[in-house]
């Protein structure tokens, strides 16, 4: 392939593996479908419910214990509907019930009720129930349809509508039909606008089910049988409902005194609930004020389960032992709820409640009780929404607790468990359950890991020694249950695990931000705060589009989801990396957000696109006409200005505000709003190119995408042209400049000079020339310097980073295994002590010799186990697995073992590759590390070398030595080798023990016992060899353990963590067997 | 021999006892124990103690244990302390990803000001707060009473503090007129770069009586016993870790001790000798350490007067007692708190009636489980600690008359000081040794 461009599909989307059940091409769409819940439906009995009640006041201790965390009272005002209500929403959903007669005396029958959740700035909560919304979608009027034809229509379509819900009672599906003007986004159109009718249905669900209908074609009088083409019928209804009150996601809510009523019966848990129409609320922008955060309550909590031996917990039989959580308000360092409930009795905490519970039953609504009058906004954790939430739903109907699951704010309404399959282009599948708690939101610390962060182990262990470089103890949950067999203070220990881990997860959420970054994002573009989590990029973008649309008038139409291998286009270019060692200094030139300039500065966007056909029709001037090199036409602003380019203008110009706004805000509250707010809009504009390219996508215009990446190839080509033109030794300059490669948005050069300064220089200047020759506003940007730079190839590159001229900023690397997750700790060390001696040590021979003993380490198996561990994750049994792998076979041959400490589906296993038989395979070679230790197995250092070392290795040097590969892997280091005997090998049954000589490994006759005739001279150099390694390890000993002591907080009690993911168990366990070896040969000495 | 045979001069003699025993390890095996059970060990020891001193101390206070407290009520707890320390080296951080950025803090000392403390017992921990209590004072591993009350925030608010105090000490024996001098000497270093041989041999000349006029030699004979503080010679054991050496190589790092031997050979011909091992000795790490090898001295030991001691050491001459480190002690609570001499160290120690609270926590140590070896059952009449930058001493003062002489014995190779120390009065002066050469 020339120039390193290269064909792929379209970037985001990848189309569909082969293999992959087709469920999934369905659940993209599913994303968009409402689902109507009926309020009666789940509504339980008034029996029932003073059942519960009577359940409470059995319990009246409890609840005078909790009754302390209610939320401030009402203050009189409130009380008495005289002031007017603003309250920042967090939630908006819908449920079907009768429509409201006092607001709305002219209709009747069931309506669809928007709720919105929130919280006023003095805490109270609020449930507000908006009356009046319809949901309804546009088809473009069929020609010859006039106003009077409209009525006939309507009469077809609900007999159709009738005809496939037969089982629904409702009585009007349609309710009316209107003729209104406007404009379908797609290709330019000189016309203003056209008639379309705009249908609206009873309840949001019927919009699909009206869809199909049209899709499919109908007959009409007069016209014949047409389908029709359908615009906005994909849009949530609660999304739409936003959009048309001109709601974003998290802003404030203005409901004027006297507009609402205090509804008559309660529905919900909130301290205020009312109804109004939805024409009467005000939503305010998020400026001043009220970009402000309302004192949201946070909950974040952690269950326990105690498993049988062997079997990862399972709702159907093991029980919930314990509950912790802490609550804590927005905006407040520390949390003024930590309480921890437990079955059976517990020691007590301090700074934290303890509540035991005899059975499980009490434990469980102990908890939904603290839920109620805690009244959380937003619950968090870590995995709740794949384990503990739906853990405690299951264990409350295996155990038939039937009052358990209301823990959502609507009284008695219980919770729904679904699975769900959540598929993104970005993320790919991930099947996963979804618990809808009606009023609280909840946030996955783990899900927004996974979202935001590539790691290499999303463990809370890890991800907390990454972000909070804290490691976090970790109880294999085979001991849980003998901690809680145990007494009162096994089962403390076991609380203080758990509050632990309910306490992380909001740490974490405060350390990241991602409170401030996700309400920010939810404002920006404009979906509620729950959609950020659930739901993919592309619904941000549409929301933004429809938003923008609808000022202008325009409607959406609902394209067909085409196949996945329609059309694949050019993608970005990449310039051929020259590869090798700079020691000058190289500039990198960076367009500044490439593709949101690009699509601005050639005014691309659906409705300035001309079609072909177009083209030869309207016989456009030349020069209002871009030709993009893709060979696409679009109009230019004067005839036609495009709303994704003012989408994006907007985006980048609040972008740009945020970031002044930044920089005088003193408060630290107010500087993290703005920062996730940059941020927010910052990922947005990127996303809005990426959303014309997905093929499965809503609204996919290759055209738009394959022109966008059509100019930035041109531009990057132009650089590097202007740049080799201009910067040479003809016109004055000291050196010839080189491009040496050039990515997606930047471009870097070797302008050969040798100070940072003058190369810092030359960069802003020649960034400064280029711009200048682009259409505005595409714009060059001069960024950084690397010096050195360790170009290997395309994707692939490491160098320091300098931004000023004195010293550099980091270290940056850029495909380089430093975080692949399924290497060995080795690789990544060493990978990373060899750049580290290149870059900033700039001693080659060092990091050369580094690798050498390295490698002789592990040949002379002197390398530390921990580093040679691979880990992967469990997903499913072995059977299931097509292909046999290493991890999978060995879990098999550990149940056989053991089938206790086994790992499970869903642990992660890790292993070492040992020694086998001749020709075995890799997958039989594996083994656990703990039983390689305990039994001196030989680990395969020649797999080590090959597999793991050598590749990534050797990408770092090839381009600094000539030959890489003879002088690292194959020198005279790699000659010497020593393996230890394993202990339970066949032969070694057999073998008798005799002492050795410790000086020359001789046989010893039966006198002797430490050294042989030959040595006895060497006595003291020997044992100072002996006592030298003792020493040594004791050394490491005491470290080791101590360390184990302070993570798990407590020096008068045994450490009990088998956290693999731990960089130190190995070598934790591995001393302790040294030790007792080295001791024993020590104690020889003693004659 | 250049004495006079007329005015022969006799050898000071004295009664010695070593009572090393509680230091050694030989039965004691590693079989997979942890730390746990030397602090439990500890806690049990040092809770008996304090709670008896507790009745006289604050008689109307209850006594609770971390899991029984109350908020806003009054009463006495007895736990070993955690001092939380931000800048401490952690073995984890070889491991963590910036390996190369990590700060470099100024190596000798770890506090930083956001320490603090931490009392826990077996049901629990408490952090402490309130001025009373000095985390730059105070250490990991110590056991102490403590006066306070939890307040809401879930700390302990500190009213009051009680150490152990310094333990019972044995009679003083009745003071005999003779002057008996005991030397102390440490980090000799042989075989080190800065190592002077010839001030050491100076050193062993006047002590076995071959130097000086008549007065020295008198002083001379006056010598009963010396003490080798630890660091002997230079052992590189970091060049021994794992590598396999040529057995040319290896003979060459046991020179140093061979040396060493001749010289241990012209002290043992002439007066009692005890070497204690040291951080830099070829002797195992960990505390307490054990003896340095007979077969490492196949000179010196083959006389009687040559005894290869434990570090900690712990003996009697004519019934005045003896203990000593060879420093490790007192170098780790330099680096984990603050006083104003290493003297004052010393004396923590003591008040707090144990000779090395930091083991097992920043100090190796041998996991010891149902014993401490370190707690001060009785309080010695000299405590003396190796391997200090300069010489200092004083004598402190027991609440129950006990009198205590502290020496910090300074390191020979840098500085030439070995320390002498009369047996009569318990009075103290440094040696000096000195050479140097006009070119």
């Amino acid at each position: 392939m020339n120039n390193g461009s290269r064909k792929r599909p379209p970037p985001p989307s990848q189309p569909l593996p082969a293999n992959q059940p087709k469920s999934q091409a369905f659940s993209q769409e599913d994303e968009f479908v409402d689902e109507d819940v009926f309020l009666d439906e789940t509504l339980i009995s008034e029996d029932e419910e003073s059942l519960i009640l009577r359940d409470i006041e059995q319990r009246q201790a409890l609840v005078s214990r909790i009754a302390k965390w209610i939320r401030p009272h009402l203050s009189s005002e409130y009380l008495s509907q005289s002031c007017s209500i603003f309250f920042q929403q967090l939630e908006i959903d819908y449920v079907i019930g009768e429509s409201h007669k006092e607001l709305l005396p002219n209709s009747s029958g069931a309506a669809a009720i928007i709720r919105i959740f929130g919280v006023t700035k003095e805490g109270h909560s609020v449930c507000c129930n908006v009356h009046g919304f319809e949901p309804y979608f546009y088809i473009s009027c069929p020609p010859g349809m006039r106003p009077d034809d409209i009525s006939g229509f309507h009469k077809i379509l609900e007999g159709r509508m009738k005809e496939s819900n037969r089982n629904s009672k409702v009585p009007q599906f349609v309710r009316r039909i209107e003729m209104v003007q406007r404009k379908s986004i797609m290709h330019y159109q000189q016309h203003n606008s056209q008639p379309f009718l705009k249908i609206v249905v009873a309840l949001p669900t019927m919009v699909a089910s009206c869809r199909g209908i049209l899709d499919r074609g109908i007959q009409i009088d007069g016209l014949g049988m047409k389908s029709f083409m359908t615009y906005e019928s994909n849009v949530l209804f609660a999304l739409r409902f936003m959009i048309d009150c001109n709601i974003v996601g998290g802003n404030w809510i203005e409901v004027p005194a006297g507009k609402y009523k205090k509804t008559a019966k309660n529905l919900s848990y909130c301290q205020l609930e009312f109804d109004c129409l939805y024409s009467e609320l005000i939503s305010h922008a998020p400026e001043g004020d009220f970009s402000k955060m309302a004192p949201f309550r946070i909950l974040s909590f952690d269950i326990e389960c105690a498993g049988r031996k062997g079997h990862f917990p399972e709702p159907t039989h093991d029980p919930v032992i314990q509950i912790a959580n802490l609550v804590t308000l927005q905006g407040e360092g520390q949390p003024f709820v930590r309480n921890v409930m437990t079955l059976k009795s517990c020691s007590p905490i301090v700074g934290t409640e303890v509540m035991s519970f005899d059975t499980e039953r009490e434990v469980l609504l102990a908890w939904r009780d603290f839920i109620r009058e805690v009244d959380p906004d937003i619950i968090i954790g870590y995995n709740i929404c794949k384990f503990d939430l739906p853990y405690l739903i299951e264990r409350a109907d295996a155990l038939k607790i039937a009052e358990f699951p209301i823990l959502g704010r609507i009284r008695s309404s219980r919770v729904r468990v679904k699975d769900t399959t959540f598929s993104s282009r970005q993320l790919g599948t991930r099947e996963s359950k979804e618990v809808t708690i009606e009023g609280r939101v909840q946030f996955d610390l783990l899900q927004a890991m996974q979202r935001d962060h590539k790691l290499s182990s999303y463990s809370l262990n890890s991800v907390s020694a990454h972000f909070l470089s804290e490691q976090k103890e970790d109880v294999h949950h085979s001991i849980i249950s003998d901690l809680q067999n145990g007494n009162a203070d096994t089962r403390r220990r076991l609380a203080v695990y758990c509050l632990k881990d309910a306490y992380l997860p909001q740490r974490l959420l405060d350390k990241l931000m991602f409170i401030y970054n996700y309400v920010e994002m939810a404002r920006v573009t404009g979906v509620p705060i729950s959609f950020l989590l659930s739901r993919g990029q592309s619904i941000k973008v549409l929301s933004q589009l429809l938003r923008k649309a609808k000022q202008k008038n325009l409607v959406i139409p609902n394209v067909k989801q085409a196949g996945s291998d329609q059309g694949t286009y050019e993608g970005a270019t990449v310039l051929e990396a020259r590869a090798g060692f700079y020691e000058k200094p190289i500039a990198t030139l960076d367009f500044a957000s490439l593709y949101p300039s690009i699509m601005m500065a050639y005014n691309l966007c659906y409705c300035s696109l001309v079609t072909p056909e177009d083209v030869r029709k309207l016989n456009l001037p030349p020069e209002s006409v871009n030709k993009t090199p893709s060979g696409e036409t679009f109009v230019k602003s004067n005839l036609q200005k495009g709303i994704l380019p003012e989408i994006l203008e907007e985006l980048l110009a609040a972008r740009r505000r945020a970031k002044a706004d930044l920089k005088e805000a003193k408060d630290p509250l107010e500087k993290a709003v703005l920062d996730g707010r940059q941020l927010a809009l910052k990922i947005s504009a990127n996303s809005v190119y990426g959303f014309t390219g997905a093929t499965v996508g809503q609204l996919p215009c290759i055209e738009i995408s394959s022109s966008v990446t059509s100019y930035g190839r041109q531009m990057i080509e132009h650089t590097k042209n202007l740049v080799e033109d201009k910067f040479t030794t003809l016109n004055g300059y000291e050196n010839n400049a080189e491009v040496i490669y050039g990515d997606t948005d930047s471009v870097m050069v070797q302008f050969g000079v040798s100070s940072v300064e003058e190369a810092m220089k030359l960069g802003r200047e020649a960034a400064e020339y280029i711009s200048g020759t682009f259409t505005k506003p595409i714009k060059l940007e001069f960024e950084k310097i690397y010096y050195p730079f360790l170009l290997i190839s395309k994707k692939r590159y490491a160098g320091l980073f300098w931004t000023k001229p004195d010293t550099f900023d980091k270290m940056d690397t850029k495909g380089i295994e430093t975080v692949r997750r399924d290497n060995c700790l080795l690789v990544k060390n060493l990978v990373n002590d060899c750049l580290h001696k290149i870059l900033i040590d700039r001693d080659i021979p060092g990091a050369v010799q580094h690798v050498k003993n390295a490698i002789s380490d592990l040949l002379m198996n002197r390398m530390d186990l921990s580093l040679l561990v691979i880990t992967k994750g469990l997903t499913k049994t072995g059977d299931d697995y097509e292909v046999k792998a290493a991890h999978v076979e060995l879990a098999e041959r550990m149940r056989k073992r053991d089938a206790a400490t086994a790992p499970n589906v869903g642990d992660r296993v890790p292993y070492v590759i040992i020694k086998g038989a001749k020709g075995a395979k890799a997958y039989e070679k594996s083994e656990d590390p703990i039983y390689v230790l305990e039994n001196n197995i030989p680990i395969d250092p020649q797999y080590y070398l090959e597999n793991q070392i050598s590749k990534p290795i050797l990408r770092i040097f090839e381009p600094i030595l000539k030959n890489a590969s003879r002088e690292l892997l194959h020198g005279s280091h790699t000659r010497s080798i020593s393996i230890s005997t394993p202990s339970n090998s066949g032969i070694m049954k057999f073998a008798k023990k005799q002492l050795t000589c410790i000086g020359c490994k001789a046989l010893l006759s039966n006198g002797d016992h430490t050294l042989c005739s030959h040595c006895k001279g060497r006595e003291a150099e020997l044992y100072c060899k002996t006592v030298a390694q003792v020493s040594n390890l004791e050394t490491l000993f005491g470290k080791l353990w101590t360390q184990c002591q302070e993570c798990q907080g407590s020096l008068h009690q045994d450490v009990l963590c088998t956290s693999r993911d731990c960089p130190i168990f190995y070598r934790r366990k591995k001393a302790q067997k040294d030790m007792a070896e080295a001791k024993l040969q020590l104690d020889r000495w003693n004659f | 021999m250049e004495i006079d045979s007329e005015k022969s001069l006799c050898r000071a003699l004295c009664a010695y006892n070593s009572m090393d025993e509680v230091f050694e390890i030989q039965k004691e095996m590693y079989r997979g124990q942890q730390y746990s059970h030397l602090y439990f060990a500890r806690l049990h020891l040092m809770r008996t103690l304090l709670y008896s001193l507790v009745s006289q101390w604050k008689p109307h206070l209850p006594v609770c244990t971390v899991l029984g407290l109350e908020e806003g009520k009054e009463c006495i707890i007895v736990g070993t302390l955690f001092k939380h320390m931000k800048l401490k080296p952690c073995i984890l951080d070889e491991y963590s990803k910036e390996r190369s950025k990590t700060p470099l803090v100024k190596p000798h000392n770890f506090m930083h000001p956001d320490d603090h403390l931490i009392l826990e017992d077996e049901s629990g921990r408490v952090k402490l707060s309130g001025d009373l209590i000095s985390p730059s004072v105070y250490i990991t591993g110590i056991v102490v009473a403590i006066h306070g009350k939890e307040t809401g925030a879930g700390d302990f608010l500190v009213l009051d503090v009680l150490e152990a105090g310094l333990p019972p000490q044995i009679e003083l024996p009745l003071k005999s007129r003779e002057d008996k001098y005991v030397v102390f000497v440490s980090g000799l270093s042989v075989g080190s770069s800065n190592c002077n041989p010839l001030q050491f041999q100076l050193f062993i000349d006047h002590i076995t009586g071959h130097l000086g006029d008549e007065k020295e030699q008198i002083l001379a004979s006056q010598i009963a016993h010396v003490v080798i503080a630890g660091n002997s010679v230079e052992f590189h054991r970091e060049v021994l870790n794992g590598q396999n050496l040529a057995a040319k190589d290896l003979s060459r790092l046991s020179e140093p001790i061979k040396e060493l031997d001749i010289l241990l050979n012209q002290i043992a011909v002439g007066l009692p000798l005890d070497i204690m091992p040291g951080p830099r000795d070829p002797a195992n790490y960990s505390l307490p350490q054990q003896p340095l090898h007979r077969c490492l001295f196949p000179g010196s030991s083959a006389y009687n007067t040559f005894r290869s001691c434990t570090n900690p050491h712990c003996f009697e001459l004519d019934n005045i007692r003896f203990l000593g480190t060879s420093g490790q002690n007192i170098d780790d609570l330099d680096k984990y708190s603050d006083a104003k001499d290493k003297l004052e160290f010393m004396e923590r120690t003591l008040r707090w009636r144990h000779l090395a609270p930091t083991a097992p926590n920043t100090l190796g140590c041998y996991p010891f489980t149902d014993r401490d070896p370190f707690f001060l059952e009785s309080c010695p009449h000299v405590y003396f600690v190796g391997n200090q930058d300069k010489y200092e001493t004083r004598v402190i003062k027991g609440s129950e008359g006990q009198l205590v002489r502290l020496i910090c014995v300074p390191k020979f190779n840098e500085t030439g000081v070995a320390v002498m120390l009369n047996l009569r009065d318990l009075e103290c002066h440094a040696l000096s040794f000195g050479t140097q050469f006009s070119s």
